[in-house]
């Protein structure tokens, strides 16, 4: 079936059914990823794949049933499934569907190129010969990796809004297991295929990451001041976001719940979320409920200036929806995410930067966030690993400390931020970037 | 789901330019959730995955490709792009499947999305009032019930051709008690691979007061001071400091390709001798149980470590490949957009020698780590990290007061040697465990254990 036949079988349904409200999210998509191991090619990838949401308002209920099935009588089995969980829902759907009128921005991203896949293979075996051109101490289990993909998303809704947008990059990877004595060590670096990418720079920097490590050292337990890379701290700033929702903090489940206009973190912190940052290849448009995006202050100068909302959230806070309505895929229900999250750069160079913080120790990974922080409570206890900074200069790899803390805590106790973004390639809903953060001081558990 | 005839048809065209071997994995999967938040039925979700992956082998090299696209025109062009990818011989090639039955030894006596709606809902409510009226400086339940009815084909170059349904359901409750400005949660999600049934294992009304009483707990607790302790892990979801640590370096994943300091090991005393672990995919009704993996091999019990000898790895089709040793039943994927690999099941570190009572009774100072939360590890260096859900301070052998906020941390191979006690209450917990084929549910399990020395993060 193609999109107007949907439409129209939708419609016809929606209609049967006497449901007058409603909106649909279709996304369809495809992917080619080529990885090489050790020495060869060892794996070729490729996917097509596609899925519908259905979504309607019943007795002021909001009701919804998926599927990738595309066949006729797939979509009227969902029209009737999302009617039926409508009824058995019991909150009141406040927001209802977009009704349309906004004025949509225009995407800056440069067009996306699919690679074909004898280019992946060419440049996925380009970069294993230049990562084994390091040497002798590159070890079995070293990787490289290419992909294109695309994806693209159709919204419409009984109000008449039709939507449209496609987004798709190309990337490529390396990670290579360095060996030396015993010892053995990975680690990895990414660059998006495009005008900028400088396959030499993935590889010296893939191998330089991993090199390092090797030979890393302890560390005592104790207060040290820390300054936390580009890397690390979009990490940081991923698992936290939700607390910026406005649904967590209707839930109860964000300290910022009540903070808007409040100073929350220190002068020199100001995150923004811009749909359209130049130089970010993932772009939207609307948002997932089809309501217009926008760029906009989360955080300026310290002080809160809002949280994010979609129809729903906003409704209840009494405002407009900040466009924000998000999807993790074509199913389930719509949520809250920024789409290009950065805290954004300060006025230090990276060098004047470990200089202020004198000793220290840079954080350049932290592990387990998914279990060891919690977004409801701002606190964290994560293993880590990283490099002493001393008398300004960063120095020995450091392994095996833990890293502890409260992140509203961190936003407060921000010292100083270097002067450049670093933003990661998208990996979903949403792109983070930061430049290198010194946040004072913190507790660090070591092996002494 | 796609005809025999289909089948057959699709994987000759996988193996038409040269390969030496293909298999065909369709699954159709209805996802079922309902969450309640405030005190009312937030939204339920419905949701059906549908669609084949095609995988095809020469020696150990591997293309895959799947698609939603299920109509004959979709498959076809999905098995000429894996055909594409291997080589550009034109070998025509007729494959005969023969269809083959299993046992099904996990039976389900109440299909979770055969209940009426209204009794679904009312279970998430009666958890979720429990923990609401657990205490009052319980501000916020989050309730859930979800519900999965996964039934996949395999069929393969071999001849192999055979199918499965797997059900399995999970309740969970999240309560967040508030003081002084200060937030703090508690969970509980049991699950198993049944059907409503479970939930005579699992009361709702426990479920919700348990979450509400580890957020209680939290709220009281003061941090955990950091450094290297003597810690005993409690049993259940404790069991998580052997699936990271040490399972996930024994899959082939990571040894096939020389990305284990398990790698090269078999024979060899990695932990000390009351370490025994088990990865066992036939337990009836466990979470991480299946009848068939998703390679359509039988799950079996594995044998890992035998009084601290190293005997067995996890080992699919690709990785017995490389390594030059059988399968044994362990291949597993999210969903057929996932090409597979060896993964856990049901894992867990047997009950060993020592009183649980000794155990405690033996820690001069040290943590009591009640609950665990989850963790990662990187499968080269063994090195871990765990985040401490419920913890207490233990002085002179006896339990005190709670402390949060901790985390361990440490290497594999280290904390094998350094477990050396090994208590009699082997108890297992659900997780979803998260790799290259996905996300996939899993067992983790053992007794109380202790470990000598590991770092403790905190403040």
């Amino acid at each position: 079936m193609n999109f107007d036949e949907i439409k129209k079988v939708i419609a016809d349904a929606a209609r049967e059914a006497g449901i007058e409200q409603y909106d649909v999210y279709y996304s369809t998509g495809s992917s080619t990823d080529v990885e090489t191991l050790n020495d060869e090619i060892s794996n070729f990838s490729s996917s097509v794949s596609g899925g519908l949401c259905f979504r309607c308002l019943v007795d002021g209920k909001m009701g919804l049933a998926s599927t990738e099935l595309i066949t006729e009588s797939e979509m009227r089995k969902i029209v009737a499934a999302a009617a039926d969980n409508a009824r058995a829902t019991e909150k009141l759907a406040e927001g209802g569907f977009y009704h349309g009128g906004g004025t949509y921005g225009k995407k800056n991203a440069p067009e996306y190129k699919p690679l074909s896949a004898a280019e992946l293979k060419k440049l996925a075996l380009e970069i294993k010969d230049k990562i084994y051109a390091k040497g002798d101490t590159i070890a079995p289990g070293t990787q490289t990796g290419t992909s294109t993909g695309s994806s693209t998303v159709r919204i419409f809704n009984s109000f008449g809004v039709d939507l449209e947008n496609t987004n798709g990059l190309s990337e490529a990877y390396a990670i290579p297991v360095v060996k030396i004595g015993d010892e053995a060590e990975h680690d990895w670096d990414v660059q998006e295929i495009n005008d900028k990418f400088d396959m030499q720079k993935l590889v010296d920097t893939a191998y330089e990451k991993t090199a390092s490590r090797i030979g890393a050292g302890y560390v005592t337990t104790g207060k040290y001041n820390i300054i936390i890379n580009p890397e690390t701290m979009r990490g940081l700033l991923s698992t936290f976001v939700s607390a910026f929702t406005g649904k967590s903090a209707q839930m109860g489940l964000s300290l910022l719940k009540g903070k808007e206009g409040e100073k929350i973190a220190s002068d020199v912190v100001t995150i923004t979320d811009d749909p359209m940052r130049p130089g970010v290849s993932i772009q939207a448009t609307f948002d997932a409920e089809g309501v217009p995006t926008y760029k906009k202050n989360v955080i300026e100068n310290g002080v809160l200036k809002t949280l994010l909302y979609n129809m729903d959230t906003a409704k209840k806070q009494g405002i407009e929806s900040t466009g924000n309505a998000s999807k993790g895929g074509y199913s389930g229900a719509v949520g809250t995410s920024p789409f290009a999250f950065c805290l954004e750069a300060g006025k230090y160079t990276e060098d004047e930067l470990f200089a202020l913080a004198g000793d220290g120790i840079l954080i350049t990974e932290l592990n387990g966030m998914h279990a060891g922080a919690n977004p409801t409570t701002g606190d964290f206890s994560l293993g880590s690993a990283g490099f002493l900074i001393e008398n300004g200069i960063k120095t020995k790899a450091v392994k095996e400390f833990t890293v502890a803390g409260n992140f509203y805590t961190l936003l407060k106790s921000v010292v100083a931020l270097s002067d450049k973004v670093d933003v990661g390639i998208s990996g979903g809903a949403t792109t983070f970037g930061s430049p290198y953060v010194f946040v004072g001081q913190m507790s660090i558990a070591g092996k002494q | 789901m796609l005809e025999k005839r289909l089948l057959e048809r699709i994987l000759g065209i996988a193996i038409s330019t040269g390969a030496d071997f293909a298999e065909v994995y369709c699954e159709v999967t209805r996802n079922g959730g309902i969450h309640l938040i405030n005190g009312e039925i937030d939204d339920i979700s419905d949701n059906t995955v549908s669609g084949v992956g095609i995988r095809a082998f020469l020696g150990t090299r591997t293309v895959y490709a799947s698609t939603s696209d299920t109509s004959e025109a979709g498959v076809v062009k999905c098995a000429v792009s894996v055909a594409e990818a291997m080589g550009d011989k034109s070998l025509p090639q007729n494959v005969v499947i023969r269809e083959k039955i299993f046992p099904n030894i996990h039976p389900v006596s109440r299909v979770p999305f055969d209940a009426d709606i209204k009794e679904r809902t009312d279970i998430v409510h009666e958890a979720c009032s429990a923990a609401r009226e657990y205490d009052e400086r319980i501000v916020q339940v989050i309730g859930g019930l979800s519900m999965v009815d996964h039934t996949i084909w395999v069929a393969n170059t071999e001849g192999l051709y055979t199918s499965d349904r797997h059900l399995r359901s999970r309740i969970m409750v999240n309560a967040v008690a508030s003081a002084g400005g200060e937030n703090q949660s508690g969970h509980c999600s049991p699950g198993r691979g049944m059907g409503l049934e479970f939930l005579t294992l699992f009361p709702p009304k426990d479920v919700g007061r348990e979450a509400a009483r580890q957020a209680i707990t939290n709220l009281t607790a003061d941090y955990c001071p950091a450094g290297q302790m003597t810690v005993a892990i409690e049993n259940g979801f404790g069991g998580v400091i052997f699936h990271e640590a040490c399972g996930h370096s024994l899959e082939a994943t990571s040894v096939a390709v020389g990305c284990s300091p398990m790698r090269g090991k078999p024979g060899q005393a990695l932990a000390t001798e009351n370490v025994t672990a088990i990865d066992d995919g036939t337990i009836p009704g466990a979470w991480g149980s299946v009848n068939i993996d998703d390679e359509g091999h039988p799950t079996q019990r594995n044998v890992l470590i035998e009084h601290g000898v190293l005997k067995s790895y996890m080992i699919d089709r690709l990785g017995s490949r490389r390594m030059g040793m059988p399968v044994t039943g362990n291949s597993r994927r999210q969903s057929y957009r996932f090409e597979p690999t060896s993964r856990m099941t049901n894992t867990f570190i047997d009950n060993g020698p020592d009183k649980n009572e000794d155990i405690i009774a033996s820690i001069e100072y040290g943590l009591y780590a009640r609950s665990m939360g989850g963790g990662s590890v990187d499968p080269l260096t063994g090195s871990f990290n765990f985040a401490v859900d419920e913890g207490y301070i233990v002085r002179n052998g006896k339990i005190c007061e709670p402390v949060r906020g901790a985390s361990l941390i440490g290497t594999g191979s280290q904390i094998l040697m350094d477990i050396d006690m090994v208590g009699q209450n082997l108890d297992t917990a659900q997780g979803m465990c998260g790799s290259s084929s996905g996300s996939v549910p899993t067992d983790v399990g053992q007794p109380l254990i202790r470990v000598s020395k590991i770092t403790v993060g905190g403040r």
